[in-house]
């Protein structure tokens, strides 16, 4: 008796408090005019300027319009912005913008908006942008479509910074808020997108219409009424909501086993996006004895690289020849470049070389027992870090693995608090701008803590230019230079499989996770049949 | 005071006592654990203000007694704490969750029930008997099944392979009145069979348990001496009692509900509290497990305490007890 | 009934008329082998094989995982992680469990306070709190141990304190207390026989719980990586997205637990029918 109390009870509470809820405005008229794609998390942040997580960024990306766009060499094109240069030998950057942009208020799309944008990136110091564009003092609206910026000293690598990686966001809305770092931004949203977002079912779905008067597509128009995000916690069941229909797409890359399943299956199409980052491990050059060469090209010797391309990613990785300027970006790629050779044999003989000794027999070389941290919770890094310590062993080298929940493993990095650290790099879409970053002496995300005067010379030397072709001689030199002295090894550039259902066509595909098939231009173009 | 008053009271302190019982625990052991405390409340990489601030409302400066103070002090003003990754007060989040762990959670124990009892009869009525066993060793494999595995088979035998029903999710979007109930039904078939194919095993093995010793009992020799049908032996008499439990039997019974909503919200994508605690773990959000766990010990007690209370009403004998 | 049968000749006659029983017992010896014969049986999964996610054949009986991995090794070596948790787990739950319910049974003060902790844990909902704390300590196999052996102590101090209410107030007890028997002496001696069949069937049940209970934390995650059990494969399986498409990597763990608590689970039943003499 009391049992059936309970459930009954349970029953009637929820039938009282939970009415299923009533989507404002007209229903979309049928399930042809809707495109339902599948994501792994929710939406946390609804302000595009801050860091954000994959979802949050597919979704503002359909509401917040950037100067520039990019296409699968990873060359900038026009999007806001039609057209931008350097001028005042490289002390000023011009940019014009296109005029018919709309807010979804009726408010027209202004340079007012995007410098209002910079400013505050840059007074309140917001997320990565901030760190991008470290040149930059202030900006004047020539017209309503042209934009001076004044930089401070000659820098080559402000405008693609600026152009691809800040979202406009529309200035009297943000204005409203005492900071725009604090803003949330999670309702009421006036945006210029192709879609715009009307109901949040927070755990479930997130719902956008399309607007009337998007520029970027034929007719303005965007063919699918409806665009929703259904949130699936875990993969395997998304998988299965493609294969039967309810959803279209699914915006997470499909992990490679999964994907290989999905490839045989003719209700679904699959597309091929190439990472604009890298996966790779730095030696920590601030450690002994990892400070010296021979222990990191012994270290770089031992290790499968085919193997770790063919089983842990399924063949879908691309190798990047050891270099930090992969195939991606085929403007910087330099041709010449060629990976480090697994060779254990090798990489015994540099160590034995270098002095190193087994003294106990136990088939590792004595004092060369090395921490290498990393996300536990990425599936890709998981595997090959096994396999990285397994062929590490028939070197002679002992690896011990630490796989760290997220909170750990951020902190450590940011201590440098490691021997070896592997991760990935999900953008780096900007050589000049990226190494400044990564390589200089106390770089921000100078994870192999290299400080090497020379390359430090190069880079500067490189960012001082202002045309990509005079960089781009340079830059090689860097990138050559870090192969050389190992201060990454770049493993492999991974290829994500994005998978939606055979029904839909018209996507536009752009590199990057983050943009795929997911960016504005192709969701505003995508139809059914 | 009246019996029933006096029941009634008991009962309510019975309940809050249990609730202070679930946040000391709570308490004591995310300090008893190697690591900073201060892990569980404020994500280093927090605004510095924020962070500040929830050292401060928690006390964590401070000693011992005094953080237990603030830490009672805030769960009394119904403050969960804030999430790390979605910069909500904890108490939002999971409010928006409850109705659907609710309707999982009770959906299951009523179909349990109502499957349940008839079979623990059969079992008991029967014992020794081939369909004893039967249901023995059906209700034993029941409870030793693997959730998440069950989940994903049942997804794929009705969702994909038989196409009936949905796969993930609660509802539909779109639907209004009588068509978004049936699509909240619809949707929540599946998640309600799993928890049920796994739960309905103990339920029957204790029902059978408990019936089989009340039909032992001698108020029941007494009443089949009296020339009662055996029939009304066993419905009226010694399953009355069988399913008198303690309180703490049926706690676990929606304890363990409670617990395996966590594995079958994530694979159903049901977006209750049990969808809630996967993803938090997933991103170390420490303040939501925390305020999950002793939402739903809230709701646990709640749910016995109210059925305590109906039942008592009913049942006088229960009050003198 | 003969006057010459003890209690445990009948019971163990009971026991084994029951077919179930001896092949639980069976099933149970039987995984025991697999788990100390482990190297024996199959090379411990490491590194990647060629053939990623081949369905079973004769090279792979259970198939590969995503890595290549032979599942059937995986579930070999699995077994060993998942007894020795679920065991010491219990173990260290059962000696917790067997002094708190002793103590309540035995000491009449004690019993209201240690009753009302015992209940009060029985109500929550502990895995949401097995959760928490295991994913603020770390994932390793003694975390997970301990954690498991935290919460399942109360169920087995409520069983023992049951049994331990009955022998109590038996007279030979308060015969020895009158005899000059220290409290110590009386519990070892007297207490403690009177309350193992209880005991002996709690181990039983709380390692096949526990054993669930390593599944589930492990497939969250928060098992230890470098070790595998069956929750962890099933984990594997559910990040790189087989859990629904390689089916092999899903049944054979899934089917090993269910086996292993299934058995024990049986053994305890039966082995409880066959003591009680109303049931026998």
């Amino acid at each position: 008796m009391r049992r059936i109390l309970v459930g009954i009870a349970s029953i009637a509470l929820v039938a009282a408090g939970c009415s299923p809820s009533n989507p404002d405005g007209e229903s979309s008229g049928g399930g042809a005019s809707r495109l339902t794609i599948g994501t792994t998390a929710d939406v946390v942040n609804y302000n595009p300027l801050l860091g954000n997580s994959r979802t949050d960024t597919w979704v503002t990306n359909l509401m917040y319009p950037r100067l520039m766009s990019m296409d699968m060499e990873g060359k900038r094109t026009p999007y806001l912005a039609t057209k931008w240069e350097y001028a005042d030998g490289g002390k000023t950057a011009k940019v014009t913008l296109r005029d018919d942009f709309t807010w979804s208020d009726g408010t027209k799309v202004t340079a007012d908006d995007v410098i209002y944008t910079i400013d505050a990136v840059a007074k309140e110091k917001i997320g990565i942008v901030a760190g991008l564009i470290p040149s930059y003092t202030n900006a004047t609206a020539v017209s309503p479509t042209e934009i001076d910026f004044h930089l401070s000293q000659p820098d080559g690598t402000f405008l693609d910074n600026v152009g691809f990686w800040m979202p406009v966001v529309p200035k009297h809305v943000f204005e409203k808020a005492p900071s725009v770092q604090k803003f949330a931004n999670d309702s009421n949203w006036v945006s210029a997108g192709p879609y715009k977002l009307e109901t949040v079912e927070r755990g479930q779905r997130y719902v956008l219409k399309r607007v009337d008067n998007y520029p970027l597509v034929d007719g303005g128009k965007p063919a699918a009424q409806e665009v929703v995000f259904r949130v699936f916690p875990d993969v395997n069941t998304e998988a299965l909501a493609l294969r039967n229909g309810e959803i279209d797409l699914i915006a997470n890359a499909v992990p490679p086993a999964l994907a290989k399943t999905l490839d045989g299956n003719d209700k679904i199409k699959t597309v091929k996006v190439p990472s604009l980052g890298w996966a790779h491990m730095q030696y920590n050059v601030q450690r002994k004895p990892l400070d010296r060469l021979e222990v990191r090209q012994a270290l770089a010797a031992a290790v499968d690289y085919e193997a770790i391309r063919r089983v842990a990613l399924q063949g879908s990785a691309v190798s990047s020849n050891s270099s930090v300027l992969t195939p991606t970006l085929k403007q910087w790629q330099d041709t010449s470049a060629k990976e480090y050779t697994y060779d254990t044999t090798k990489a015994k003989q540099l160590l034995t070389g270098a002095g190193y000794k087994d003294g106990n027999g136990d088939g590792l070389l004595d004092g060369l027992s090395f921490r290498m941290i990393y996300d536990q919770a990425d599936p890709n890094i998981a595997k090959w870090a096994q396999l990285v310590r397994d062929s590490a062993k028939e070197a002679g080298i002992d690896i011990k693995l630490e796989g760290l929940e997220r909170n750990t493993y951020v902190a450590k990095y940011q201590e440098r608090d490691y021997d070896i650290y592997a991760g990935s790099w999900a953008i780096m879409d900007n050589p000049p701008a990226n190494l400044a970053l990564a390589f200089k002496c106390k770089g921000f995300i100078n994870y192999a803590n290299a400080c090497d005067p020379a390359l430090d010379k190069l880079i500067d030397e490189a960012r001082g230019k202002l045309e990509q072709a005079d960089q781009k001689p340079i830059i090689q030199q860097a990138a050559k230079m870090i192969t050389d002295q190992v201060y990454d090894n770049v493993l492999y550039v991974e290829e994500f499989t994005i998978a939606h259902s055979a029904q839909w066509s018209g996507f536009l595909t752009q590199p990057s996770e983050l943009l795929s098939i997911v960016n504005p231009q192709s969701i505003a173009q995508a139809k059914k049949g | 005071m009246g019996g029933s008053a006096r029941f009634m009271v008991r009962r309510l302190l019975r309940g809050l006592l249990t609730l202070w019982f679930a946040a000391t625990v709570t308490f004591f052991l995310l300090r008893l654990l190697p690591g900073d405390p201060a892990l569980a409340v404020a994500d280093p990489t927090m605004t510095e203000e924020l962070y500040a601030d929830l050292l401060r409302d928690y006390g964590l400066d401070k000693s011992l007694p005094v953080q237990y103070w603030h830490f009672l002090a805030q769960l009394a003003q119904g403050n969960l704490g804030v999430s790390f990754r979605q910069n909500q007060p904890v108490l939002d989040i999971l409010l928006e969750r409850l109705p659907w762990t609710l309707l999982l959670a009770g959906s299951s124990l009523l179909v349990t029930m109502v499957v349940g009892i008839p079979l623990g009869v059969l079992a008991a009525t029967r014992a020794k008997g081939l369909l004893d066993r039967l249901i023995q060793v059906g209700g034993i494999t029941g409870q030793s099944l693997f959730v998440p595995s069950v989940g994903v088979l049942l997804l794929y035998l009705f969702g994909v392979r038989l196409g009936w029903l949905p796969i993930g999710g609660a509802m539909d979007d779109d639907v209004t009145g009588l068509a978004a109930y049936a699509s909240i039904a619809k949707h929540l078939i599946l998640p309600c069979l799993s928890l049920v194919l796994v739960q309905l095993g103990s339920y029957v093995l204790t029902l059978r348990s408990t019936l089989i010793e009340a039909l032992g009992e001698d108020y029941c020799r007494l009443a089949r001496a009296k020339g009662l049908p055996n029939r009304r032996v066993v419905w009226r008499h010694a399953l009355r009692n069988a399913l008198l439990p303690t309180t703490t039997l049926v706690g676990l019974q929606l304890g363990f509900l409670v617990g395996g909503a966590v594995l079958t919200e994530s694979i159903y994508a049901y977006p209750g509290v049990g969808r809630a605690i996967y993803d938090a773990v997933a991103q170390l959000d420490f303040p939501v497990l925390q305020g999950a766990f002793i939402m739903l010990a809230f709701t646990v007690i709640v749910a016995n305490l109210v059925t305590d209370l109906a039942y008592g009403v009913l049942d006088p004998r229960v009050r003198a007890s | 009934m003969t006057v010459t049968e003890s209690p445990g000749r009948l019971t163990f006659e009971a026991f084994r008329r029951n077919p179930l029983g001896p092949i639980s017992v069976a099933v149970l010896l039987l995984m025991g082998v697999v788990a100390v014969a482990a190297p024996l049986i199959a090379d411990y999964p490491r590194g990647y094989g060629e053939d990623v996610l081949a369905p079973p054949s004769g090279a792979h009986w259970f198939g590969t995982d995503d890595l290549g991995r032979d599942v059937f090794a995986q579930v070999v070596w699995g077994t060993r992680v998942s007894i020795v948790v679920g065991l010491a787990a219990s173990l260290l739950a059962i000696v917790v469990g067997v002094l708190v319910g002793v103590a309540a049974a035995y000491f009449k003060h004690a019993d209201a306070a240690l009753g009302v902790v015992v209940d009060l844990s029985l109500s929550l909902p502990v895995l949401p709190l097995m959760i928490l704390v295991a994913a603020l300590a770390g994932p390793s196999v003694p975390t997970l141990v301990v954690v498991i052996a935290v919460f399942s102590w109360p169920e087995v101090a409520r069983v023992v304190r049951a049994q331990g209410l009955a022998v109590v107030p038996l007279p030979y007890v308060s015969a020895s207390h009158a005899l000059g028997g220290s409290h110590l002496w009386i519990i070892r001696k007297h207490v403690l026989p009177g309350v193992a069949p209880v005991v002996a069937v709690s181990v039983v049940l709380t390692t096949s719980r526990a054993v669930l209970a390593e599944a589930g934390l492990s497939f969250l995650g928060l098992g230890d990586p470098d070790s595998w059990s069956w929750g962890a494969i099933l984990h594997n399986a559910q990040r790189s997205g087989s859990l629904a498409t390689a089916w092999w990597t899903t049944l054979f763990p899934s089917l090993a637990i269910l086996l292993l608590v299934v058995s024990a689970t049986l053994v305890a039943v039966v082995y409880n029918d066959a003591r009680d003499p109303r049931t026998r």
